[in-house]
């Protein structure tokens, strides 16, 4: 049975900090997304989610977000690094859905103000993703010093990141194709 | 544990859904421990996924 439903890959834009550069590494990435036959994206800013933060997990489950992560086959988390890791809020957001997850590709965006692309929130960020259910890709995209990849208004300044980009959405598009065949059709051992 | 064995049923369009995995939850609340699985130290949620429309849904396995 083959689903012919458009791939939903959303990108989720992971920081609420004023003057965030991850938004133009964000809008970047669905522009590259949209360029895809067959793929629908939209960017879904966590600032923008009505999170509360007196209760966690299923408790603070917005329905908007939750139903965009059932439809997601993918997801293109877009993180910055805050002191070696990442946003407290994105996992916060992240952690309110469960079964929505469960056998979906998942690909990271490390943006930092350094040289290093938000290696060490990637790093961090691995087992968060693999308790999730998500199945993480094995490409990244790096966007270190990001004040020189991008002008204020959010212009790409490096096109190699045009060919990076790529790359990241060749194996996640795999990926979620892939996962989305076994999710429909292939039932677990019992 | 014995496995529930009939098909879930889509809440969106009535399909079959299909049984592709089962994870691991915590227990959060303390009337969630009595469903705690000894062996596995949490409990067992099966996840199942809509061919037709793609909707997610889950159900605690027994």
């Amino acid at each position: 049975m083959t689903n012919s439903r458009p791939l939903s890959i959303p990108v989720i834009l992971g920081t609420t900090r004023k003057g965030r550069m991850s938004a133009h590494a964000a809008r970047f990435m669905v522009a590259q997304i949209a360029k895809r036959a067959g793929v629908a994206t939209e960017l879904i800013d966590i600032s923008k989610l009505p999170m509360p933060v007196d209760d966690a997990g299923d408790g603070v489950k917005d329905p908007e977000f939750s139903a965009k992560m059932v439809r997601a086959d993918a997801l293109v988390i877009v993180t910055p690094e805050y002191n070696h890791s990442f946003p407290g809020l994105l996992k916060h957001v992240l952690d309110s859905c469960l079964k929505e997850y469960i056998h979906k590709a998942a690909g990271i965006v490390g943006v930092s103000a350094g040289p290093f692309g938000g290696v060490r929130a990637i790093q961090d960020f691995l087992p968060v993703i693999r308790e999730l259910g998500l199945v993480n890709i094995f490409w990244d995209v790096n966007f270190g010093t990001v004040s020189k990849v991008f002008d204020e208004s959010g212009k790409l300044l490096d096109d190699a990141f045009v060919a990076r980009a790529d790359k990241f959405l060749n194996e996640l598009i795999w990926m979620a194709r892939t996962l989305r065949y076994g999710r429909d059709n292939i039932a677990l051992e019992s | 544990m014995a496995k529930q064995k009939d098909k879930m049923i889509c809440p969106k369009c009535g399909d079959e859904m299909n049984h592709h995995a089962d994870k691991l939850i915590d227990p959060v609340k303390p009337e969630d421990m009595k469903h705690v699985n000894p062996a596995l130290g949490g409990m067992v949620e099966e996840m199942h996924c809509c061919p037709a429309c793609g909707a997610a849904a889950s159900r605690r396995a027994e």
